[in-house]
């Protein structure tokens, strides 16, 4: 009973919060508190309802749909990601396994980990004198790290019980690794892709402002078309886009949760 | 006795089943890099040193020492998990080079995978032993094995959802589900409550009755060495261990718990292991 209560309250006070939210900004803006003409919630829910309301048109680079932008930014996402994934599991493996690859590659890993990956964008560039290869690249670059670092942790700091047992069966070097390293470290795999996923949204946005298309770019677009309420709206999308993401590998987490 | 009666005459006969030669075990510090000039000469800890011990097919033997004594490092040995620095270990006949599926090993804390199902766990050590056997051989066996501990209604259950002692049923399940011919015990039923324990030493007696198997088992508990072995080797405290006093237990089987309490042979038998473990624990104890 309680509970039920309690979610419900939760539900109204969020709701309320909300309103208070759309209000105050709403009277901000109209009275002119913050700067001249900065844009008030009513416009901004306006604009973000004829957005959604006919997300895919394409009338050329610089006047594409939202939902046109961000399928352009997942994408590159997507397969950056996906091929930093693809890299960086089987890398971490091999250094939480072996010293030597541990104590060889450790050194490149921290200096390069620190580094924005927008400073690889001139580099990508002159590289594949592409705009869509090099948002790709930055993406991998950014995505690498966080997955390779905790799958090496999760590696060198697995259970040696599972190993021992391994070990004991006469189980060959790939079996341990494919039957049991792997599925030991799920959680850790997990936890790192999800920190690479939302540092790479972060990154996309950013790096698309110079890349041209994408949702970082419409920002970029809106910004030198001075239409700030529209930027709000790409704003609002990202931020949605990032939670349905980061929710994702929660679920995914949970379900690769061992802990008794 | 049980080995008398079962034995078989093979080329094997004039062979133990295991047989330790002089192992001795030295864990050596990792070398540093600062470690480099000083060449040879390694400083390390000296766990067990000089083990000489046969052990007859399908006997029971437990080993017994105040803690830190080198015993799970001397079942490690065996085991195959760990190479001795000296000696050799001897299983039929022949010098061991590693782990194998001849020995079955159960460790203390179960070691069940937690992302397999009970039946899974089994069907793991089952593939991993005969990759050529079917899927739905492997599956009969591993049900076989569950059922052999009383655990087939809980096939699909996760190792959390399972009590201690049904874990390690889990775990004797899996190590014979092999067929080993020996099977190595690192105080398994150390983290179990009194009756859990009691239990399960019950079960381990039934199934080794059932089984034909030698047994090594590592325990400190006095009580259980003597109500489930054929002989109990006793070892020093260590560093730089070794067995101080090998004892057979004569006592008829089946072992009635309430009964062989009485027994003036069992009686003698703990009196003297209690003299010895009092000894060697406060030869540990006092040293530092």
């Amino acid at each position: 009973m309680n509970k039920a209560i309690s979610t419900r309250l939760t539900f109204v006070v969020a709701i309320l919060s909300l309103l208070i939210f759309i209000i105050l900004w709403q009277v901000i803006a109209q009275q002119g508190l913050l700067v001249k003409n900065f844009p008030g919630s009513f416009k901004t829910i306006g604009s973000l309802i004829w957005w959604v309301s006919d997300p895919f048109f394409d009338n050329g680079p610089n006047d594409l749909g939202i939902g046109t932008n961000l399928l352009i930014s997942l994408r590159r996402v997507l397969i950056g990601y996906s091929l930093a994934v693809l890299v960086a599991i089987p890398l971490g493996v091999l250094m939480g396994m072996s010293k030597l690859a541990q104590s060889s590659l450790n050194p490149y890993v921290q200096l390069l980990k620190p580094v924005s990956p927008l400073a690889w964008l001139p580099v990508g560039l002159f590289v594949f004198r592409n705009s869509e290869i090099t948002g790709i690249f930055v993406i991998f670059i950014t995505s690498i790290w966080p997955t390779l670092i905790n799958t090496a942790f999760g590696v060198a700091s697995i259970n040696p019980d599972y190993l021992r047992v391994s070990k004991s069966l006469g189980a060959s070097k790939s079996i341990t690794i494919r039957r049991v390293i792997l599925p030991a470290i799920m959680p850790n795999i997990l936890a790192g892709m999800r920190i690479s996923m939302g540092t790479a949204w972060l990154v996309i946005v950013a790096a698309e402002m110079l890349l041209g298309t994408g949702i970082g770019y419409f920002i970029w677009n809106e910004w030198n078309n001075l239409s700030l309420e529209n930027i709000f709206v790409a704003i609002i999308i990202i931020g949605f886009t990032g939670f349905i993401l980061d929710q994702f590998f929660g679920f995914l987490q949970d379900k690769f949760d061992y802990s008794i | 006795m049980k080995k008398n009666s079962s034995k078989i005459s093979t080329s094997n006969e004039n062979y133990s089943h295991l047989e330790l030669v002089n192992l001795g075990k030295i864990f050596f510090k990792e070398k540093k890099f600062i470690d480099f000039r000083s060449k040879g000469n390694r400083s390390g800890f000296e766990a067990i040193k000089d083990i000489n011990l046969r052990i007859e097919k399908n006997t029971f033997v437990s080993i017994i020492g105040p803690s830190g004594c080198g015993k799970s490092t001397l079942l490690n040995l065996i085991a195959g998990l760990q190479a001795p620095t000296s000696g050799k270990i001897i299983i039929d006949g022949q010098a061991i080079k590693g782990p194998g599926p001849d020995r079955g090993v159960i460790f203390q804390n179960y070691a069940l995978m937690p992302w397999l199902t009970t039946i899974q766990n089994i069907e793991f050590a089952l593939n991993t032993v005969f990759p050529a056997k079917t899927k739905a051989d492997v599956k009969e066996r591993a049900r076989k094995y569950l059922r052999m501990v009383g655990l087939e209604k809980a096939s699909n259950k996760f190792p959390k959802e399972l009590s201690g002692g049904m874990k390690q049923r889990v775990a004797i399940a899996r190590a014979l589900s092999i067929n080993p011919n020996m099977l190595l015990m690192d105080e398994p039923f150390g983290a179990l409550d009194a009756l859990t324990r009691s239990y399960l030493q019950d079960e381990l007696l039934s199934i080794w009755r059932k089984n034909k198997v030698t047994v090594v088992l590592i325990t400190h508990s006095i009580e259980e060495a003597l109500l489930l072995s054929d002989k109990i080797v006793l070892m020093s405290s260590g560093p730089s261990a070794i067995i101080s006093e090998e004892i057979s237990v004569d006592l008829e089987r089946p072992r009635d718990r309430e009964k062989i309490e009485q027994d003036p042979t069992y009686l003698k038998i703990k009196m003297r292991l209690e003299k010895h473990l009092l000894r060697e624990t406060r030869a540990v104890e006092e040293v530092t």
